[in-house]
């Protein structure tokens, strides 16, 4: 099996808009999907990434992400699967994606061996 | 990460439930005059609760991590206000001074208790009645602006305003929060009481399709409800004839649509299909409100209830019972004409058809009455079972053009082809 990144772009700021019982749905919906990808032997690893953080070009250090795109990397999953074409099947099952996220797959090169 | 062996489920509603909650904890804790801060606060804790859980699956006991994220939150809110302002120092040198690691060990019957609290202040009457059920759903319930807007039939600007009003003059109360508020306004838990069936009955006449949101509404009430016989308060059982009542109506949510979403009429209802373990709670709290001496409306309304979920058919209904009750209520409810009409209507199954319509005539100048379609829908009922075809045509043809909701209509189109369909055999 390979290892496929999962990266999820949100609207950082829809988030504010949700009320309580659209933010218990959308966790129980992510809760699932997840439970899925680990019974199915696909999950490896995930984690949500704080909205705010900095980026740095040259000397530079700004606050990012980007004021100007209101889209942020909300979050990555690491899953394991045998193709591109099987992750993306499974990315496409990513709750994320309902709510307007857009998500980047990308395989990861072994360099270790 | 997530262990399979461990998985856990929020109950349905647990988010409304604690953003209730923890409004009210906070707002008891910090003073009503945060209210805005407060909210904030609640919302960046689920926020916080979206990012992490999406992830980390739900926690051992999430309700208490949602309280410890909101406290926290709140704390640092506070030290911000102090630093940046100074304005709130005053409040946070006070919180700080009490800042010891029991501090924030709150237990139920002081979560119960803020809630109440903030349930009274909800239904102030300054407030319109429609104005009260807007912020009591919004602050207690959780509800977001589109959701009451859905649930009520109001344009979004339109509550949004509704509550912009309400929270200002709720700011201005701070002191009603702290001091034994809660236990002068016994008179004002009848005003709570109609509110919370105001709120259950929004959600039951079901005004539009089967859409979640009208559950979501008798489901709020019962559980205000439940909140408010923790009170300690006078008209404990009349809370307790209320939740009778509620739940002997809500038995029959499901079984009074078919699967056209086409109302049912009581006696065309699948009576196997109502809910036995609401009738079971329906019972339950009608004992505990009867060891009252006193019958109030909602105890003859439950009591009613029961006497149609006793029936296992609608012929085998003890009318004679029911019409006896809604006497006792008319007297008790002077001048609602919404009362006699049941009346009439339950009369009607033990008396003549003659005399049905002469008191249906007698109300129905009634200015709450004259145009709503129920009056001559009934009339349109009570010929049609004598077989008066015609007469009942003309009756349902005259409430069709007072009748607002769709399903109403699509029920007394029923009635008229029915007629029709007599009336042609004859």
């Amino acid at each position: 099996m390979n290892e496929y990144l999962l990266l999820i772009r949100e609207n950082l700021e829809t988030y504010g808009k949700m009320t309580p019982q659209e933010m218990q749905e959308d966790i129980e919906r992510h809760v699932k999907w997840v439970e899925q990808l680990v019974a199915n032997g696909n999950f490896k690893t995930g984690n949500p990434l704080m909205p705010m953080g900095t980026s740095i070009k040259g000397d530079l250090v700004t606050d990012g992400p980007f004021i100007e795109t209101k889209e942020g990397v909300s979050g990555y999953y690491f899953l394991l699967a045998n193709s591109l074409e099987e992750a993306t099947a499974i990315g496409k099952g990513c709750p994320s994606l309902a709510a307007g996220g857009t998500i980047e797959i990308r395989e990861v090169i072994q360099t270790g061996n | 990460m997530q262990k399979q062996d461990q998985i856990h489920q929020l109950t349905a509603h647990l988010f409304r439930e604690d953003s209730g909650k923890m409004v009210a904890f906070l707002s008891a804790r910090y003073g009503i005059n945060q209210l805005d801060s407060v909210m904030d606060i609640v919302q960046d804790t689920f926020e916080a609760a979206l990012s992490k859980w999406r992830f980390s699956g739900i926690p051992d006991n999430p309700s208490a991590w949602l309280m410890q994220v909101a406290k926290n939150k709140a704390i640092n809110a506070l030290k911000h206000d102090a630093t940046t302002t100074g304005i709130s120092s005053e409040l946070y040198l006070a919180h700080a001074e009490n800042e010891l690691p029991v501090d924030f060990s709150l237990s139920e019957q002081e979560i119960t208790d803020s809630q109440l609290r903030l349930l009274l202040l909800c239904c102030h009457p300054e407030f319109s009645s429609k104005n009260q059920i807007i912020i009591t759903l919004h602050i207690l319930c959780g509800f977001g602006v589109p959701e009451i807007a859905n649930a009520l039939l109001m344009k979004d600007e339109a509550v949004k305003k509704a509550l912009l009003r309400c929270k200002s003059f709720l700011r201005k109360s701070g002191d009603l929060m702290t001091n034994e508020y809660l236990f002068q306004a016994n008179q004002q838990t009848q005003t709570v009481q109609t509110i919370i069936y105001l709120i259950f009955n929004e959600g039951y006449k079901t005004t539009r399709s089967m859409e979640a949101i009208n559950h979501d509404l008798c489901y709020e009430a019962i559980r205000l409800a439940k909140l408010l016989t923790n009170s300690r308060s006078a008209g404990q059982h009349q809370t307790e004839a209320l939740l009778a009542l509620m739940f002997f109506n809500l038995s029959r949510f499901t079984a009074r649509i078919n699967t056209s979403g086409e109302w049912l009429t009581l006696e065309e209802q699948d009576r196997s299909k109502w809910n036995k373990v609401f009738i079971e709670e329906g019972y339950y709290y009608l004992n505990l409100a009867t060891q009252s001496d006193q019958l109030s409306r909602f105890h003859l309304e439950a009591i009613i209830a029961s006497i149609h979920c006793a029936a296992s058919s609608f012929e085998e209904t003890n009318w004679q019972q029911i019409v006896a009750l809604y006497r006792q209520l008319e007297q008790l409810t002077p001048k609602s004409p919404f009362i006699t009409l049941n009346k009439i209507i339950a009369e009607s199954y033990v008396s003549t058809a003659i005399e049905s319509l002469q008191s249906l005539d007698k109300i129905a100048g009634d200015s709450q009455l004259k145009n709503n379609f129920l009056v001559p829908a009934t009339r349109g009922d009570i010929y049609q079972r004598e077989h008066a075809f015609q007469e009942a045509i003309t009756a349902y043809t005259q409430a069709m053009k007072l009748a607002v909701s769709a399903k109403d209509k699509v029920l007394l189109q029923k009635k008229i082809t029915q007629c029709q369909l007599k009336s042609r055999k004859t």
